[in-house]
């Protein structure tokens, strides 16, 4: 066992001098990360500003200023600005200092309690589409709602269409009991993301693992190549302790830099990681897999170059596929379900799982166990195959 | 010397690969403080043969024993005997020297002040100590093929293989290896070395086997081997012309007992050359060959492989 020490800690030397692998598995990854979270539109982190004319300032228009929007406001990706005027407000979401703005016209709270039709205006720009859209569907909620008490206030009053003072206070109190859909409602699908700080750098991270882990075996061809294979298997040291050498050098390589990955997006880029234990198990299962996965490839190979070559065509397709440039949450079925042949998926999805408010790391261990599966597999028919170039060379 | 000393024995080594008979059926022994050569040309089996006897290459048939230790691609114990210095540079570029010796050393076993005091004496040997934190990429040619060899004697083998070290070595790198292989055998160690130089062999070795298309065809000492062919002398004739006329005229000639042609060259084993050379210039004149350099030499080793493979050592 010390002579597979002894070799791994000579490659871990050669490999740490050429910085091949410090870019590879560190830089790179993490360069490609930052840029990806600084630069790409973020999903989680949505804020927009509203504005509010009120020109009603009656009870069922406060409804909407008073209870409706400070949830908005509480949910925190809107802030609320009252405007004193339809056209300031229109002039302010033009301009893009506001998302969109809420008309309530003159006299929306009489009409509404006369059971007359009224209006909410919803002003919107076309450049921030996402912002007009998120206020048409919290109005739609807020009108659904109003209409639904008001319903049911009609009935009780046995079809008297003037609603007395007094029952408005009624109509509000019940009213503020139904939570506005779109601002407070739980999705827990979305709940179990990755922020996209996290997934940038999970993705990079574990698509550059593969590059990384396959510094070990790939040495095996480089010794070939300069003759030192030769020189090691003249020494009283077996094949397999050669091959499990170079495994060894893969799998540190690549445990290494995803340990300095995870901390440096952790402390640099502010990336949520998630439950220790649960990380570290994933990230096991990540290099075990990728060393196995590397080892495949790289033995399928005659020299150094067809070997890196091939490698890198299996590293991104598998990251592709798994998902680390996009999400696959709103691609078709099928490739939902072909992701799940890559170890890339498994460890997004075990980090989701670890992100979920209930998340714990038994909910993490089935992606644990497909990862450490594929590098088993993969990696037993590379070693094999990695000791039939040590002894045929 | 008796079996206590011996250091290796091989019997009946064979390797086929697919019809080709790369080794067929090769034996000997060496002793200790023995330096045995294996004398023959490219593609003769020697760097196969030793590639079996170092345990490198599986063999279709045949015993390797090293000090005593059976040897095989999966018999690793006797591989610590043995100190194997390939025929290409095998030392790590981005390594230094003192590095390369270190890891080397301790895939031998060696450790602490052991493993301390045989890099520093390697380094010595080898004249690299004031270059011993520099890359080795940066070394001469000279410089890599003496730490080439170094790393083969740092565990301070029982039998040291070289193979063909020579090859593409400077004129001084060369005689500084030859010197430091008759300094090894001087210690005891025994010494297994190929070449397709017959000097070397000459210089270097106690006894040779003469080695082609995978056979021993001869083995003994320098004196054993030339008194194979008697006392012949070799007639090395440089001509222009009709040569194939040439070669039919000079096996004509009384007292010639062989002649070959190599290239615009005649390989000649005659009794007594000296005095049938005006015969051989004559019938080779006459038969249309214009002869441009004569040179008669004593028989030597490269005399007794023409004479049992019937070609000359470097066709």
């Amino acid at each position: 066992m010390r002579a597979v020490f002894t070799i791994a800690a000579k490659d871990l030397k050669q490999r740490i001098r050429d910085r091949s692998a410090i870019i590879m598995g560190i830089i790179a990854p993490f360069a490609l990360a930052s840029v990806f979270s600084l630069l790409l539109p973020s999903s989680q982190g949505f804020h927009t500003d509203y504005a509010v004319v009120d020109l009603d300032g009656g009870p069922v228009s406060e409804l909407l200023t008073s209870r409706v929007l400070p949830g908005v406001v509480e949910a925190g990706f809107a802030d609320v600005t009252p405007i004193a005027d339809r056209a300031t407000a229109a002039e302010l979401v033009e301009d893009g200092e506001m998302g969109a703005a809420f008309v309530i016209p003159e006299g929306f709270s009489e009409a509404i309690t006369s059971g007359r039709d009224a209006t909410i205006t919803i002003i919107g720009n076309v450049d921030a589409a996402l912002s007009t859209q998120i206020a048409e569907a919290i109005a739609t909620g807020y009108a659904e709602e109003i209409n639904a008490v008001s319903l049911s206030v009609a009935a009780a009053l046995g079809g008297f269409t003037t609603v007395l003072p007094a029952t408005i206070a009624d109509i509000s109190s019940r009213a503020a009991v139904f939570e506005p859909s779109i601002v407070v409602e739980e999705n827990e699908a979305d709940s179990k993301q990755m922020s996209d700080k996290t997934f940038y750098s999970a993705s990079m991270a574990i698509m550059f693992l593969f590059f990384t882990a396959q510094f070990g075996i790939l040495s095996l061809l480089s010794e070939r190549r300069q003759g030192t294979l030769t020189r090691l298997v003249a020494a009283p040291v077996g094949p397999w302790t050669v091959v499990l050498a170079k495994a060894l050098t893969g799998f540190v390589l690549g445990a290494v830099a995803m340990l300095v990955l995870i901390l440096a997006s952790t402390f640099l880029l502010g990336a949520e990681w998630g439950n220790p234990l649960g990380v570290a198990l994933l990230t096991l299962g990540g290099v075990v897999s990728a060393t196995g996965v590397s080892a495949m490839a790289a033995t399928m190979a005659k020299t150094e170059e067809q070997a890196s070559g091939w490698n890198a065509i299996l590293a991104m397709s598998l990251a592709i596929l798994g998902g680390t440039f996009f999400s696959l949450d709103r691609a078709p079925e099928f490739v939902s379900q072909l992701s799940l042949i890559t170890p890339h998926a498994w460890f997004l999805r075990g980090l989701d799982e670890l992100a979920a408010a209930s998340g714990t790391v038994a909910d993490a261990l089935p992606a644990v166990g497909v990862m450490v599966a594929i590098g088993v597999v993969t990696g037993g028919l590379g070693l094999v195959r990695a000791r039939g170039l040590v002894i045929g060379r | 010397m008796g079996e206590m000393t011996r250091v290796l024995e091989c019997r009946d080594l064979r390797k086929t690969y697919g019809e080709r008979k790369a080794v067929d059926g090769v034996g000997f022994h060496i002793d200790l403080g023995e330096t045995y050569g294996l004398l023959g040309p490219n593609g003769a089996g020697k760097t196969t043969t030793i590639s079996m006897i170092c345990g490198l290459l599986t063999r279709d048939s045949g015993h390797v024993e090293v000090v005593g230790e059976v040897i095989d691609v999966g018999e690793i114990h006797a591989k610590q005997w043995i100190g194997y210095v390939p025929q290409d540079l095998a030392i790590y570029p981005d390594l230094t020297a003192e590095e390369n010796l270190m890891f080397f050393g301790r895939l031998y076993g060696l450790t602490g002040k052991r493993l301390k005091a045989r890099t520093d004496a390697v380094l010595e040997v080898t004249g690299l100590a004031d270059r011993r934190q520099d890359k080795t990429e940066e070394y001469s040619g000279g410089m890599k093929r003496r730490l080439n060899i170094g790393i083969g004697l740092l565990h301070e083998p029982r039998l040291l293989i070289l193979d063909e070290p020579t090859v593409g070595v400077d004129p001084q790198s060369r005689n500084a290896i030859l010197d430091s292989v008759e300094h090894l055998s001087g210690e005891g160690m025994a010494v297994l070395y190929t070449t397709h130089y017959m000097e070397e062999a000459e210089r270097l070795c106690d006894r040779v086997g003469i080695i082609d298309q995978g056979q021993v065809k001869a083995e003994g000492t320098r004196r054993q081997l030339v008194e194979l062919i008697g006392e012949r002398d070799r007639v090395r004739v440089v001509v222009e012309g009709n040569i194939e006329a040439a070669v039919v005229a000079v096996r004509s000639v009384e007292g010639v007992q062989e002649a070959n042609r190599s290239d615009r060259r005649i390989d000649i084993l005659a009794n007594d050359a000296r005095v049938i050379l005006p015969a051989l210039l004559r019938v080779m004149a006459d038969a249309g060959a214009s002869v441009k350099g004569v040179d008669v030499v004593e028989p030597d080793l490269e005399a007794v492989f023409l004479h049992l493979t019937g070609k000359a050592l470097r066709d």
